[in-house]
């Protein structure tokens, strides 16, 4: 029953209430869920036949004065009763757990797969701390609407049930006038709990302020001990911390309020019903045993009924955090695996643009009437301005966004027949700052191919890449962990450790991104080279930002303003004049002005 | 916040019983004593009638009911009402006096630890992370606080409670009391030892947790790259193995829990049968009374309570403890620079600076400057080059005084500068950082943070000089726009602007700057040049410069490689020696130009 679920679709759990989507999102889990809360029902009886079974006892055994010989059976019957309470607790606890553990695998296990398959416009706009958040504190919020809130609620009107209707069949007049401030406690305890809940809310969020103030304190100390800013700092931190002490002696203003008045209001009641009962016995309405019973019972109907506030203001804040998931559950998935044609071979990877469009808004043209041919093993260089249009033109290919016009055919059909998933296994993409994740080295190259690598072939990979000597030098050479856990990469590490990824991977298309953090001569020629060796024989797209990528290439685009205004080969451009020209004029200028200057001096 | 830090939390959880600790803990209450006292004796108020409330109602059923005495049981119905209003009263008490008081501790333990951190050198920052100084200030005060109040209360509640209890089972039946006692002992150490196992399996699943959060977290962030090398199916795999691993330890987290309950009230059912049983018997034989056997069941059933209560704080007694000794020893950690007894301020620290054969090493096993020297006339602009790590950072953070020279001698204006006092050197340093820190706030606040006495005209000046007040003027709302935390409302340029402004208001006697290596428009950069050789006239400057015009303007160009000075002179000098310099600066220079023609039409980003 643990592992079944992780395959439902959450999406079908949707629904306008946000009740019923919970209700959509508990199957498989409903009967157990159901069971648990009967079997607190059970508790609950077993419980109030304790009391019953002591009050028999009272009039039967000790008032009779008889039947000594049952003494041990009685006794042997509340422990009974007491393994069926514990047992059915237990039981219920257990169940509860269950269906909220595996409600949050579920959610869990849902909302990682539904993030990697929200398409790129999706995470262009969403922020990452929001997403963490609701991921992790919102799903936990829904697990404990399911283990705590939700049975709480139920093990309290259970209780309350169960008690009042055993007192009823004692006693239907005593019973009534037991619950006479039941309606005033909920009504208080309610108010008392959504005003609570709101204070302690504010009091939060200054816990947060607080320490935001402390982050930006730490994080700016050099600021701070350079200006000598200590005393201006402490005031600063004293204003906010004595805040955080006043919003928490208020919350506690109000629970040193609410208690007392609560508890005079229940205690009366419980006295009332005391001794209206004990003036029953002694007018021999009812019998001493009834009211030993009822004393023990009436109890648990006042008590735990103040909480109820309690528990129901903390499941209106869950179905809050269920709606902020359902937020992100309702977001269209790119499917990855659709598309009419799916060849069994890797691409020869020709391409060819016809009046390409695309925005990203209605309205706000990204790429304009793209067209364009590129034959299988090319390199394309692409250059323009930010903005110009060079990366949403090469976002296209792995189907990271839709184009919005014309016709893009890869060797000779349409890009929307692939089926993304293809699409992504055969194009390599070495960003200008890769991400790497928080895993050794090793498997960071390996991260690309979904098959056992050998360490032949990562080392292979590093070589080409111009990487391996640098992973020796670490003390634990492919094992390193990269990030915060491990070793500190420089761009350049990063970006070859990127490279040897993407060899590793073999893609027939390549886009990269050929600019360089700043690294000395001798790194700069070793990922030149790199970068060279992995364009060999794939249709290569580069995002230029250095003049030997213009050299090698069969054909260079200079886009601007989203169209390509120029295009031919080095050669050719300089002919033609124009922006190419100018570029390139800019660029010998360079090299005239370094003369200048080291003759000048 | 960073998964590393988690992991650093729990390592440092100690499972010993310090008693040190618990009475330095314990100590956080001392100013407040009379809070703690009042805060205990209306709890001790509290519990002891809560258990004349059972008492009292034994007795309206012997004397009352059983008597059929109404004047007896009118009595006894009065007395529990005036209890009622007592008890209402203490339960006010404790809450408020409790509560506040746990506020109060909170808020000293925070203002102490903030204070302690503003003395603590710039060694301890580098080599503590953030994360784990945040928690130190926040979760482990908080849990200390809990332990010192509720805690305290918990237990005083409890002890209470078992005590009156049993000694009004005494009162009313000595023979079974004792009978019931035998059973004290075994339900108090099933519930502690149930406790500390329930505890140890949510540690495990706040572990889990964390890594769930982190995976989360890394999914996102590099959601770009999963999704260009098809790594989805692979990835849920994984993290499938982790929610399998929370819902193991989550499901038996919940379980044990719920088994807690149970198992006391069960170890406790064997007390109330043993009520029943002899409670019956010495009925029949005219020793015991009806309402007595009920108050016993009643004093059974709600020592459940205080016992549930007593073992929770003592499992989390443990997590206290680790938690206020990872606070004491931050609070314990000594400023590793400091005053010295005699410290004085010269009045002045614009003289001539000398670094006399200087040793520094962060860690013993690799120096990081090994016999340095270095004179510097006063008023010389000098510009740090070369490799990273090659000791350029240091070089600044020695003359800070951020670090002190683990050998040789810095003086200035003749005099060893470690006989200054801190305040002395830092209230005259301007510095500008290769990435500007700024405070969220205003402009106007960022900048004023250099003198904070400075009036609005003074601050717009400074940002005059440095070039910033035309596009903090384009701003909707000027200088009183907020920049947001760490200053992410405003571009890099602009936050350079702003943090050279700062350093210009403060008008500094030894200016030091690290210049940013990202890049910034043509206009940001020549307002920066301009502001910078604002900056640079009348006082001792220290550049670790990557601009060329920053390089050029300078004095003297030092090139620093592995701690020694490579290369010295003026820039002229230096390329004739095609050297060190030479290279660097060709290599920087065609950089430099490609994007400043934006050859490529967009500046590459350089991230050293």
């Amino acid at each position: 029953m643990t592992d079944q679920v992780s395959d439902m679709d959450l999406q079908e759990t949707l629904a306008d209430r946000r009740i019923v989507g919970l209700w959509r999102l508990m199957r498989g889990y409903r009967l157990i869920f159901i069971i648990a809360t009967l079997s607190i029902g059970v508790a609950a009886m077993a419980r109030a036949g304790t009391y019953l079974l002591l009050g028999k006892y009272v009039d039967e055994i000790l008032v009779a004065e008889n039947a000594i010989r049952l003494l041990p059976l009685v006794a042997l019957a509340f422990l009974g009763l007491a393994l069926i309470q514990g047992g059915a607790t237990y039981f219920s606890g257990r169940l509860a757990g269950k269906t909220a553990e595996g409600i949050a695998k579920r959610t869990r296990e849902y909302l990682f797969d539904h993030l990697q398959r929200l398409p790129f416009r999706y995470h262009d706009k969403a922020r990452t701390g929001e997403l963490v958040q609701r991921s992790t504190s919102d799903v936990d919020a829904i697990r404990r609407f399911f283990s705590e809130q939700a049975i709480g609620v139920g093990r309290i009107v259970l209780l309350f049930v169960v008690n009042l209707a055993v007192l009823i069949s004692l006693d239907a007049r005593l019973a009534l006038l037991s619950v006479l401030v039941v309606p005033i406690t909920i009504a208080m305890s309610f108010y008392f709990f959504r005003k609570i809940s709101n204070a302690y809310e504010a009091y939060q969020e200054q816990e947060a302020t607080l320490s935001t103030r402390l982050q930006e304190n730490l994080s700016g100390v050099r600021v701070v001990k350079a200006f000598a800013r200590q005393e201006y700092e402490r005031s600063k931190f004293d204003v906010e911390n004595w805040e955080k002490f006043t919003r928490g002696r208020y919350v506690l203003r109000l629970h040193s309020v609410y208690w007392p008045i609560s508890d005079i209001l229940s205690s009366f009641q419980l006295l009332f019903g005391l001794t209206v009962g004990a003036l029953m016995v002694m007018d021999g309405m009812i019998t001493i045993g009834t009211y030993v019973a009822y004393a023990g019972m009436i109890i648990w109907i006042i008590w735990p009924i103040r909480n109820l506030g309690r528990l129901v203001t903390q499941m209106s804040s869950g179905l809050v955090s269920y709606g902020r998931v359902t937020e992100i559950i309702k977001e269209p998935e790119e499917p990855l695996d659709v598309g009419d044609y799916v060849p069994t071979e890797a691409p020869a990877g020709g391409l060819e643009f016809a009046g390409v469009e695309f925005e990203y808004e209605a309205g706000n043209a990204v790429l304009k009437d793209i067209d364009l041919r590129v034959q299988p093993g090319q390199v394309v260089a692409l250059l323009g301005p930010t903005g110009s249009g060079k990366s949403s033109l090469v976002n296209l290919l792995p189907r990271f966004y839709e184009y919005t016009g014309g016709s893009l055919k890869l060797d000779g059909v349409e890009l929307n027949d692939y089926p993304r998933s293809y699409l992504r296994g055969h194009i390599g993409i070495v960003e200008q700052e890769p991400f790497l994740f928080s895993r050794t080295i090793r498997e960071n190259i390996a991260y690309g191919v979904q098959r056992d690598v050998s360490q032949d072939e990562i080392e292979a990979a590093a070589r080409a890449a111009a990487i391996h000597d640098v992973i020796l030098g670490f003390s634990e050479g492919y094992d390193t962990l990269v990030g915060e856990r491990g070793v500190t990469l420089s761009g350049g590490q990063k970006q070859r450790i990127a490279i040897a990824r993407t060899l590793l991977a073999d893609p027939q298309i390549l886009i990269l991104d050929d600019s360089t953090s700043s690294v000395d001569p001798e790194t700069e020629a070793l990922i030149r080279a790199a970068l060279e060796s992995l364009m060999q024989d794939r249709t290569s797209f580069v995002i230029a930002h250095r003049i030997q990528s213009l050299m090698r290439a069969d054909l260079i685009l200079v886009l601007d303003g989203g169209s390509i205004v120029q295009r031919g080969t080095h050669e050719e451009l300089l002919e033609e004049g124009g922006l190419y020209e100018q570029i390139h004029d800019a660029q010998t200028r360079i090299e005239d002005e370094l003369e200048r200057e080291i003759a000048g001096v | 916040m960073p998964v590393s830090d988690f992991g650093f939390e729990e390592e440092d959880f100690t499972t010993s019983f310090s008693g040190q600790t618990l009475k330095r803990i314990l100590a956080q209450a001392r100013p407040h004593w009379r809070r703690v006292l009042g805060f205990l004796l209306t709890i001790a108020l509290v519990s002891t009638v809560d258990s004349i409330f059972t008492f009292i109602t034994a007795k309206m059923i012997d004397d009352g009911i059983l008597a059929n005495d109404r004047a007896a049981l009118l009595e006894w119905v009065a007395l529990y009402a005036g209890l009622i209003f007592v008890s209402a009263v203490g339960v006010f008490g404790f809450i408020y006096l409790a509560g506040v008081l746990g506020e109060l501790i909170r808020y000293d333990m925070r203002r102490s630890l903030f204070n302690h951190l503003q003395e603590l050198s710039l060694s301890y920052f580098d080599r503590t992370p953030v994360g784990w100084i945040i928690s130190r200030v926040t979760s482990d005060t908080d849990r200390v606080a809990e332990l010192v109040t509720w805690g305290l209360l918990d237990v005083t509640w409890g002890i209470f409670n078992i005590v009156t209890a049993m000694i009004f089972m005494v009162i009313i039946n000595w023979q079974l009391a004792l009978i019931v006692f035998a059973f004290v002992p075994v339900i108090v150490i099933s519930a502690l030892e149930f406790r500390k196992r329930i505890l140890g399996e949510f540690r495990l699943v706040r572990k889990i947790n964390s890594k769930i959060t982190g995976a989360f977290n890394e999914s996102v962030t590099g959601v770009r790259v999963t999704k260009a090398l098809g790594r989805e199916e692979e990835n849920l795999r994984e993290f499938g193995g982790l929610t399998s691993d929370m819902y193991k330890a989550g499901f038996r987290a919940a379980w044990l829990s719920a088994l807690f309950l149970p198992i006391v009230q069960i170890v406790s059912a064997f007390a109330v049968g043993a009520v029943v049983w002899f409670g019956g018997l010495q009925f029949l034989s005219g020793a015991m009374t009806i309402g007595g056997i009920s108050a016993f069941v009643s004093y059974i059933v709600f020592m459940l309570w205080p016992v549930q209560e007593m073992a929770r704080v003592y499992a989390e007694l443990q997590h206290a403890l680790a938690s206020g000794e990872r606070v004491f020893s931050l609070m314990d950690s000594i400023p590793e620079i400091s005053d010295r007894p005699e410290a004085f301020d010269p009045g002045s620290i614009l003289g001539d600076i000398e670094f006399d054969h200087i040793d520094f090493h962060y860690d013993p096993e690799s120096p990081v400057l090994r016999d340095f020297s270095l004179s510097v006339p006063r008023g010389e602009t000098i510009a740090l080059v070369g490799p990273t790590g090659g000791g350029k950072s240091t070089i600044v953070n020695l003359l800070s005084r951020f670090y002190e020279p683990t050998g040789g001698e810095i003086r200035i204006g003749g005099q060893d500068y470690t006989g200054f006092s801190l305040e002395a050197i830092h209230s005259r340093l301007g510095m500008v950082l290769q990435t500007p820190h700024l405070f969220s706030g205003t402009v106007m606040d960022n900048i004023r943070y250099g003198h904070l006495e400075a009036d609005d005209a003074e601050v717009e000046r400074a940002a005059r000089i440095a070039g910033a007040h035309d596009f903090i003027i384009e701003m909707e709302e000027g200088y009183e726009t907020e920049v947001g935390e760490g200053g992410v409302l405003l571009s890099v340029g602009q936050k350079q602007l702003i943090s050279l402004a700062r350093a210009i208001l403060a008008d500094p006697e030894i200016f030091i700057m690290d210049e940013a290596t990202s890049s910034v428009d043509t206009l940001t950069e020549s307002l920066i040049q301009r502001g910078i050789e604002a900056m640079m006239t009348d006082r001792t400057s220290f550049i670790i410069a990557h601009r060329l015009s920053t390089i050029k303007r300078a004095d003297r160009i030092l090139v620093i490689e592995e701690g020694k000075i490579a290369e010295m002179g003026s820039h002229v000098e230096l390329l004739h020696a095609r050297g060190h310099y030479y290279r660097l600066y060709t290599q920087q220079f065609r950089r430099q130009l490609e994007q400043e023609y934006e050859v490529f039409g967009a500046p590459s980003p350089a991230t050293a």
